[in-house]
C-alpha cells in the first residue's frame, strides 16, 4: 500500500484515542456480555447476588450500547481519521480540536455506560442512553465528522469513488438520524403509535445507513489497495450504493409481525430487505474478483484476512436478514434469538472484522510502528473468528428452536427457556473465545503503541514460507 | 458521478426513508382517536394514570423489555392467543396514550400486553417483582429486591407490606418505584374491543 501523506498526520492522536478507547470498550462489552449470558444460563445466580447493576435487564442494554457506540463507532471513526486524508490527499488541520472531539466521544460513552448501569436504559432500541449523552455525541460528531468530510474533497473525479459515496451517505445519515430520533422519541409530542415506527426507522438508519456504509468505505478502499486490484464495475458499485441508501432505512420493519405496526410498513420492510440483498450481492460480485486466487496472501496478511472475513460476513449478514424476512420464516422466528444472530453477524463478524483489519493495515502507517508478536496476531484472528462463528450458530439454532416452541401453545414458556440452555453453553464458549482474542489484540495494540517490545510484524504480515526457509 | 448528484441522492434517500415511513405512518396511525364504549360510556383504550406512566419508565429502566414483548399477534400464524397472552391482537390504537411506546423484540419470558388482566391482584405482582420464585419455583425471571425496603414491623404489619413469612419482625415494603411499576403492569390489558380488533 502506498499513501502520499507523511506518517504522522494531525489526526494521528485523535485516531489513537478513538482506536485505543474502542479496544477497551470492546473488551468491557465482551466481558459484560459473557456475564449476561451466564445469567441467562444460570438464573439462580441473580438470586444469589441480586444487585441492580448486575441485573440482566441492565447488562443487556449496556452491552449493546458499548458494542455499537464504544467499540464499533469509535474504532471505525478512528481508522477513518487515518485513512481519509490519505485518499483525498487533503491533510487535517486543527489536530487538537479533533483530539478534543475524540475525547468528548469517549466521555459520551462513559456517561452512557454509567447512566444505563446506574439508572437503567430507556427501553428504546439503540437509544438506551439519556438525552445529555445524545448531545455529547452530536457535538463530538460535529467536530469529528467535519474533519472526516475532508475525505470527500479534493480529487472527487480522479480518486476512488465508491468509498467516497459510502462516506458521504454515512456522514449525513448519522447526525440526521440521531437528531430526528431524539426529537421524535423524547420530544414528548409524538403519538405512541408513531413512536414505534420512529424506533424502527432509527434502528435501521443506525445499522444500515451509518455503520454498514462506514465499513464499506474501508472495504472498497483497503481491499483493492491490499490486493493491488481495482473493482471491476463502477456502475454496479453505484447501483449497489443507491440500493443501500434507498432501502437500508426500511429494514427493521421486519422486526414487527402483525402487532402495532401498519401492515403496509411490514410488507415494505420485507420487500426492502429482499431487494437490498440483491444490492449486497452486487457488491459481492465486485468483491469476489478482488480476493479470488489470493489465498496465500490472505493467509500471510492478517489485515487482509480480517478484511476478507468481514467482506463475506457482509454477504452472510444481509443474506440472513433476507432469509428471516421471508413470510413463513418471519412468523416463526420473530421475537426470538435469531435477531441476536443478525446482531452478532453484523457487529462481530462484519463491522468488527473490518475494524480489526483496518487497524492492522492503517495504524502502522500512521504511527510508524509494527506489531510485536506473530502468534498473538494469529490468536486474535482465530479466537475472535471462531468465537463469533460459535455465537452466530448458537443464536441461530436457539432462535429457530425457540420460535418453533413459542408457536406451539402446548409448550410452556418455562420449557421454551430450558430448550435454550445447550445453545447458551455454545454461545458462552464463543463469547469467552472472542474475549480472549480481543485480549490478544488489546495486548498487541497497547504494547505496540507504548513500544514495549521490538516489532516483529511491521505490517501484520507473516513472512512467506520461502523467506522463512531461506532464513533458516 | 458529480458530487452534487451524489449529495442529492443521499438527501433524497433520507427524505424518503423518514418521510415515507414516519410522515405516512403519522397520517395513518398518528391521528387515531379513542373509541367510545357505548355499554360503559368509557373511552377505549383507557388513559393510563400518572403513576402508571411513571411505572412505564421503571419498566424500561429495569430492562424488562430485554425478555418480554408488549405486542400480541394473532389470530393466525402465532400461538399468542392460544397461550392466553391476550384476548385479541395488539393494534396501533392500543399505544395511543402511552407516553413512551414500549414494544420489546424478545420473548425469553411471556408477552405482557395483557398482564393486568391475567394477574389482577397487585400483591401477586409485588410478590413476583420481589422474588418471582415465590409464586413459580421454576421462574427464570430475576428478582428485584431493590424495589422494596426492609423495615421493622410494629405490633402489626403495614397494610402494603408483602405477605412473606418472616421470623425476625421485619417486613418488605414496596418503594414508590415498585408501586408505579405495578400500576403500569395493571394498566396493561387488552380486555376492550376495538373496531379493527374486536374481542374474540
Amino acid at each position: 500500500m502506498t499513501f502520499p501523506l507523511p506518517s504522522q498526520s494531525k489526526a494521528s492522536n485523535a485516531a489513537v484515542v478513538m482506536i485505543t478507547s474502542s479496544a477497551i470498550w470492546g473488551l468491557l462489552a465482551a466481558g459484560l456480555q459473557t456475564l449476561s449470558t451466564i445469567q441467562l444460563l444460570l438464573p439462580i445466580l441473580s438470586y444469589l447476588a441480586p444487585l441492580p447493576v448486575l441485573n440482566y435487564g441492565h447488562l443487556a442494554p449496556v452491552v449493546s450500547f458499548l458494542l455499537i457506540y464504544g467499540w464499533i463507532t469509535s474504532g471505525l471513526l478512528g481508522v477513518l481519521m487515518i485513512l481519509v486524508p490519505r485518499f483525498s490527499g487533503i491533510p487535517f488541520r486543527y489536530g487538537r480540536l479533533l483530539t478534543g472531539g475524540a475525547i468528548l466521544w469517549q466521555v459520551g460513552v462513559l456517561c452512557g455506560l454509567t447512566g444505563i448501569l446506574g439508572e437503567g436504559g430507556t427501553g428504546i432500541p439503540f437509544l438506551a442512553f439519556l438525552r445529555p449523552v445524545t448531545c455529547i455525541f452530536l457535538v463530538s460528531f460535529l467536530v469529528l465528522g467535519t474533519g472526516i468530510t475532508r475525505g470527500l474533497g479534493g480529487s472527487w473525479k480522479s480518486g476512488p469513488l465508491l468509498p467516497r459515496l459510502y462516506l458521504l451517505g454515512a456522514l449525513i445519515s448519522f447526525p440526521l438520524g440521531l437528531g430526528t430520533a431524539e426529537l421524535l422519541l423524547r420530544g414528548g409530542t409524538t403519538p405512541g403509535a408513531v413512536q414505534i415506527i420512529v424506533q424502527l426507522v432509527w434502528a435501521s438508519v443506525l445499522q444500515h445507513l451509518w455503520l454498514t456504509p462506514l465499513a464499506l468505505v474501508l472495504v472498497f478502499q483497503l481491499i483493492p489497495a491490499m490486493t493491488g486490484r481495482a473493482t471491476s464495475s463502477l456502475s454496479l458499485g453505484v447501483l449497489a450504493w443507491i440500493t443501500t441508501l434507498g432501502l437500508g432505512g426500511w429494514l427493521s420493519n421486519t422486526l414487527a409481525s402483525e402487532g402495532p405496526l401498519p401492515s403496509w410498513l411490514q410488507s415494505a420492510g420485507v420487500v426492502a430487505t429482499l431487494l437490498l440483498f440483491v444490492g449486497v450481492l452486487g457488491n459481492g460480485i465486485l468483491l469476489q474478483p478482488l480476493l479470488e486466487g489470493k489465498m496465500e496472501e490472505i493467509r500471510r496478511n492478517v489485515a487482509l484476512r480480517f478484511m476478507s472475513v468481514g467482506a463475506w460476513s457482509y454477504l452472510a449478514a444481509y443474506g440472513w436478514l433476507a432469509f428471516l424476512a421471508l413470510p413463513g420464516v418471519r412468523q416463526t422466528t420473530i421475537f426470538t434469538m435469531t435477531s441476536n444472530t443478525t446482531q452478532t453477524l453484523l457487529i462481530f463478524l462484519f463491522w468488527g472484522s473490518i475494524l480489526s483489519g483496518s487497524v492492522y493495515a492503517l495504524l502502522p502507517v500512521s504511527r510508524n510502528m509494527g506489531w510485536p508478536s506473530h502468534p498473538a496476531l494469529t490468536w486474535h484472528f482465530w479466537f475472535t473468528s471462531v468465537g463469533a462463528a460459535m455465537m452466530v450458530s448458537g443464536y441461530a439454532l436457539a432462535g429457530i428452536f425457540q420460535g418453533l416452541a413459542l408457536n406451539d401453545a402446548g409448550v410452556p414458556i418455562g420449557t421454551v427457556a430450558s430448550y435454550l440452555r445447550p445453545f447458551l453453553v455454545v454461545i458462552l464458549i464463543g463469547q469467552i473465545l472472542w474475549w480472549v482474542g480481543q485480549m490478544a489484540f488489546s495486548s498487541l495494540l497497547f504494547s505496540s503503541l507504548l513500544k514495549l517490545f521490538p516489532s516483529t510484524a511491521p505490517m501484520a504480515v507473516f513472512p512467506s514460507e520461502n523467506a522463512v526457509s531461506t532464513n533458516r | 458521478m458529480k458530487s452534487t448528484q451524489a449529495l442529492s441522492i443521499v438527501l433524497l434517500s433520507l427524505l424518503l426513508t423518514w418521510a415515507g415511513q414516519v410522515a405516512l405512518g403519522y397520517f395513518q396511525v398518528g391521528k387515531l382517536e379513542p373509541v367510545l364504549n357505548e355499554e360503559t360510556n368509557l373511552r377505549e383504550p383507557p388513559t393510563p394514570s400518572g403513576l402508571a406512566q411513571t411505572g412505564a419508565r421503571v419498566f424500561a429502566s429495569e430492562g424488562c423489555l430485554e425478555c418480554h414483548s408488549l405486542s400480541v399477534r394473532g389470530p393466525s400464524g402465532s400461538a399468542d392467543l392460544t397461550r392466553g397472552w391476550g384476548e385479541r391482537r395488539s393494534v396501533p390504537r392500543d399505544y395511543l396514550f402511552r407516553e413512551s411506546a414500549l414494544v420489546g423484540f424478545s420473548r425469553i419470558g411471556p408477552d405482557l400486553s395483557n398482564i393486568g388482566n391475567r394477574i389482577k391482584e397487585p400483591k401477586d405482582l409485588m410478590m413476583h417483582l420481589c422474588n418471582p420464585r415465590n409464586l413459580k419455583p421454576t421462574s427464570t425471571c430475576p428478582p428485584h429486591p431493590w424495589l422494596f425496603e426492609i423495615k421493622l414491623a410494629g405490633p402489626s404489619h403495614d397494610w402494603d407490606s408483602l405477605p412473606l413469612p418472616r421470623k425476625d419482625w421485619k417486613q418488605m415494603i414496596p418503594t414508590y418505584q415498585a408501586k408505579a411499576l405495578v400500576a403500569y403492569l395493571q394498566s396493561l390489558n387488552l380486555n376492550y374491543s376495538l373496531p379493527e380488533a374486536p374481542l374474540k
